[in-house]
């Protein structure tokens, strides 16, 4: 519980200003972008690791719950008071410490939005790659405690790849630092990889070091449309085929394109089953010989229309779209649930069909979305959370969803996260092993079980 | 209060934060409840009986510029600012308005609608002194920068209707307060560019303040005759069209009017035909071709977005083509010049040390561009943009103002 003389311990730490208990507040980080909300019983703002490891000491002393929180962007309930206690949240946390050119790194404080911190390094031509659709709401360090992915994984693949090292602190208190500056390093175990996707369970993570890319010269985004699912899937299938690897492959069903087309009025058909969505980039020559090449094996698999943008503002305005498809989903029905699970990519034609039927056998509405390069599937479940009758059989239809996935050798999640939402079906995918093991890693990191309770381990069955 | 719309509407929040980073006062902030997502989600609670209407929420509710960039940055489509109107207009009936802003709108009402501009110009300057204790400054902006009052209101200095030969356009010219009360020379620049446009001008003399400043902070009783009256009006003039130099006042005849009487219960139709023949000024002078006219004006022009012409009216080309077309005049684009200028309103004397921080950066974005000229169609903007200025020689300007410039040569 707490106190008052906790909150007053807290209070010394961080002056008044930076702790909000009032019921507005308290509601207000109830939620993240899941369905489902808890009440934390305070919301603490650091601005630096000092009060961070302070705070940690007075919640290790008195066992007090505390959970890290970015934007709150997440869509597994990771960032919630699940048990109640502090949530402990980084906006106010936010600056870019240091942008190195010449060993093309940046270091910076968790509390940074991603794309603010893309803005800034590609002013100077470089280059971070991981761009989940959350991008400008999302925090550096929650993408990194999600291990987020996005719609460049195919060619650049996820946060992870970019990180080279993390300043931590641990539930004690204690400041740990993983990883380094240099390219290449193996000096014991991996903990920024273990850290990065754990879901903000076993450090608070104060200050994150990553990796840049000289930025790509040239782009070009191509948009192909087509008349069945399969002749998509079969472009995909080619492009992976053939060697050929495109920044993004993004894959839109029939209710996707209504819905994006009554958000943005892009112009798409409304009569078509699915638009692939592909950027190419790099020098300029490969990128027109790449755009070229790819555009043909739209045309060979049947694609009724594609069109290559020719302006960087086209392509923009086509990204922002795609960016903003899963709200623009969401304006047809009250609620939308994301899934998020992922097939080996030459089962992902299949797979689209496969929830199309369980959509129908269940009868709930479904659209699906997919970062279709990497076979990453997110189904959109459209449904109303006060009614009941039909969220059981939304229930029923997301089960049938991870068995398919299950048996062609799937996950049960691409990038966002076991959470709450998905920790009943952990078991389908690690072994009791596997999950003892990182059930003894958890204790390891924090024995006295404060950080971020009623995370994925511990609602696993 | 709140419509059956609005009410289902905040069910479609996602809650995915999209909304987060562009809004000016999170930005400041950044804390929950100064977001819209925070908003929306706190009106949510209270609907469902989780939250009591507290002074609080009030409050959080009031920290907000209705500058709109939620509700076009909303993938999922909702209208947020008109959900925090109606909240508002929620809030205030239960608690009335607080202490200074109460004194206020009285002021401003009386027993017929007293101006806005009115109050900014005449009642600050001295009978109101007192109560604002802050080192000679309403809120972020001093006093010596506060416009004088025109000498005598617009309105009586112009004939009703102002005639030339053979017409090419009949136009009814809605004036706003500002002109009205602050600054004629927009009044006087619009006439005179329309008239040598051979444009037949309505300027009715019984035209009331739009009511929008007071609406917008939730006390649409108050505002409510003068929009009846506004609508009766225009309705009774045969016109092609309505043309508005305000932002303000524009988006209030565009888009508020219909909306606000919906949800007031009364009648719509003929605030939605009214609606239909409104131009902003810039709009309608694009129809022109100006260019052969116009005459070198040395300088640069850099231009400011209004909420209230961009987000509320969706125009954005014009009056950068307007000024585009003045021979010799550059113009340079400033950094995120679509971003709220941080005034809001009674925002900026409510709430000064987030409004101070958001218009720093306007500030900034201007002062970069090296431009002698700022042009924007908001008095309210070019008010929080000169009170906060650090240069001398940057003039904060109407772009009717510049045309009128141009064409007299
Ligand atoms: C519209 C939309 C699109 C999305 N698209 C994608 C996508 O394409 N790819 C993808 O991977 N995800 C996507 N997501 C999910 C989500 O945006 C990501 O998971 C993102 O990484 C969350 O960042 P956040 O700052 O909001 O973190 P939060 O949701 O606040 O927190 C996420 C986790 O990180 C922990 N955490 C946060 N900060 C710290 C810290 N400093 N120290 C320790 N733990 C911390 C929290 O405890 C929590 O467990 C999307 C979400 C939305 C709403
Ligand atoms: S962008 Fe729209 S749906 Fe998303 S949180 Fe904001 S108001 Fe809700
Ligand atoms: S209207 Fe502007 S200030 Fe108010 S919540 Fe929306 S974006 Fe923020």
């Amino acid at each position: 519980m707490l106190t008052e003389k906790i909150l007053h311990e807290f209070e010394t730490i961080l002056g008044k200003e930076r702790i909000l208990t009032s019921k507005e507040d308290l509601l207000s980080y109830a939620y993240d972008a899941y369905v489902e909300e808890y009440l934390p019983e305070a919301v603490l703002f650091p601005k630096t690791s000092a009060e961070v490891s302070q705070i940690m000491q007075v919640a290790s002393t008195h066992r007090i719950f505390v959970t890290p929180r970015g934007a709150g962007s997440g869509l597994a309930a990771c960032s919630l008071a699940k048990q109640g206690g502090v949530i402990l949240c980084f906006t106010m946390m936010n600056r870019i410490l240091e942008i190195n050119k010449p060993n093309r790194y940046a270091i910076v404080e968790p509390g940074v939005v991603v794309s603010e911190f893309q803005k800034e390094v590609e002013k100077i031509g470089l280059f971070y790659p991981p761009d989940p659709g959350s991008a400008t709401v999302a925090t550096m360090g929650g993408t990194v405690l999600m291990n987020a992915g996005g719609m460049r994984g195919i060619k650049y693949g996820v946060t992870r790849d970019y990180l080279m090292g993390l300043q931590g602190v641990l539930p004690s208190g204690e400041v740990i630092q993983t990883g380094s500056l240099t390219a290449k390093d193996v000096t014991g175990y991996d903990l920024t990889r273990l850290i990065c996707g754990s879901e903000g369970t076993l450090a608070v993570v104060t200050r994150i070091t990553v990796r840049l890319l000289p930025k790509p010269k040239a782009r070009r985004t191509l948009q192909a449309i087509y008349n069945t699912i399969d002749q998509a899937g079969n472009t995909v299938a080619r492009i992976v085929e053939e060697g050929i690897i495109p920044a993004t492959l993004e894959l839109m069903d029939k209710m996707i394109i209504k819905a994006l087309e009554d958000y943005a009025h892009l112009g798409l058909p409304l009569d078509a089953e699915a638009v692939l969505l592909i950027e190419v980039d790099g020098d300029p020559e490969s990128v027109e010989k790449q755009a070229g090449i790819i555009a043909e094996f739209c045309r060979g698999q049947g694609a009724r229309d594609v069109r290559v943008s020719q302006s960087e503002k086209e392509s923009e305005q086509l990204w922002m779209a795609r960016r903003g498809a899963f709200g623009a989903v969401a304006r047809m029905r009250p609620t939308c649930v994301i899934e998020d699970a992922t097939v080996p990519v030459s089962f992902l034609t299949r797979a689209i069909k496969e929830v199309i039927t369980i959509a129908q056998r269940n009868q709930v509405q479904i659209a699906v979305l997919a970062h279709a390069g990497d076979g990453n599937l997110h189904p959109l479940v459209l449904c109303d959370l006060r009614d009941k009758e039909e969220m059981k059989r939304v229930e029923k239809a997301m089960d049938e969803i991870v068995d398919f996935a299950m048996s062609v050798g799937g996950v049960l999640s691409g990038e966002h996260g076991i959470g709450i939402a998905k920790a009943k079906y952990l078991p389908r995918q690690l072994s009791p092993q596997t999950l003892n093991l990182m059930r003894t890693l958890k204790n390891t990191f924090d024995p006295l079980g404060i950080l971020n309770p009623g995370s994925f381990l511990e609602c696993a069955p | 209060m709140i419509s059956k719309n609005l009410r289902e509407e905040v069910h479609n929040c996602i809650k995915c934060g999209i909304c987060l980073t562009p809004c000016p006062v999170y930005k400041q902030r950044l804390v929950e409840v100064a977001s819209p997502r925070g908003k929306v989600q706190l009106i949510r609670n209270i609907m469902e009986g989780n939250l009591e209407l507290s002074e609080n929420f009030v409050r959080i509710l009031f920290t907000c510029l209705l500058c709109e960039t939620c509700t076009v940055n909303c993938p999922s489509g909702l209208k947020v600012d008109q959900l925090m109107k109606a909240m508002r207009v929620k809030v205030i009936e239960k608690f009335g308005l607080p202490g200074k802003k109460k004194f206020l709108f009285e002021l401003l009402t009386g027993k017929r609608l007293l101006p806005f501009y009115l109050f900014w110009g005449r009642v600050l300057r001295n009978n109101l002194l007192p109560l604002f204790p802050v080192k000679g400054k309403v809120g972020t902006i001093p006093l010596k920068k506060f416009p004088r009052l025109n000498r005598q209101p617009f309105l009586k200095k112009i004939p009703e209707v102002i005639s030339v030969p053979e017409p090419k356009g009949r136009v009814l010219y809605f004036t706003g307060c500002a002109t009205n009360y602050l600054d004629g020379e927009i009044g006087r620049a619009t006439i005179e560019i329309l008239v040598r446009l051979g444009v037949e001008v309505i300027v009715p003399k019984d035209q009331m303040c739009c009511g929008l400043p007071i609406f917008l902070a939730g006390a649409p009783k108050m505002a409510l005759p003068n929009i009846l009256k506004n609508v009766a009006l225009f309705n009774r003039w045969d016109v092609d069209v309505v043309v508005v130099e305000c932002a303000t006042c524009g988006a209030a005849l565009k888009k508020e009017y219909p909306h606000f009487l919906k949800e007031m219960g009364e009648k719509t139709e003929e605030a939605m035909a009214l609606s239909q023949k409104v131009l902003d000024i810039s709009q309608y002078l694009m129809k022109f071709d100006l260019g052969k006219m116009l005459k070198p004006i040395k300088g640069k022009v850099t231009y400011h977005d209004p909420c209230h012409l961009l987000r509320s009216q969706g125009v954005k080309d014009e009056p950068r083509a307007l000024l585009r077309q003045i021979p010799e005049l550059d113009f340079v684009e400033m950094a995120e010049a679509d971003v709220c200028c941080g005034g809001g309103g009674t925002f900026q004397w409510e709430h000064p040390r987030i409004s101070e921080n958001i218009t720093a950066q306007k500030i900034e974005s201007i002062e970069k561009t090296k431009a002698n000229f700022v042009a924007t169609g908001c008095p309210g903007c070019r008010l929080q943009i000169f009170g906060n200025l650090k240069k001398d020689g940057v003039e904060v300007i109407h772009p009717v103002q510049l045309i009128f410039r141009s064409l007299s040569g």
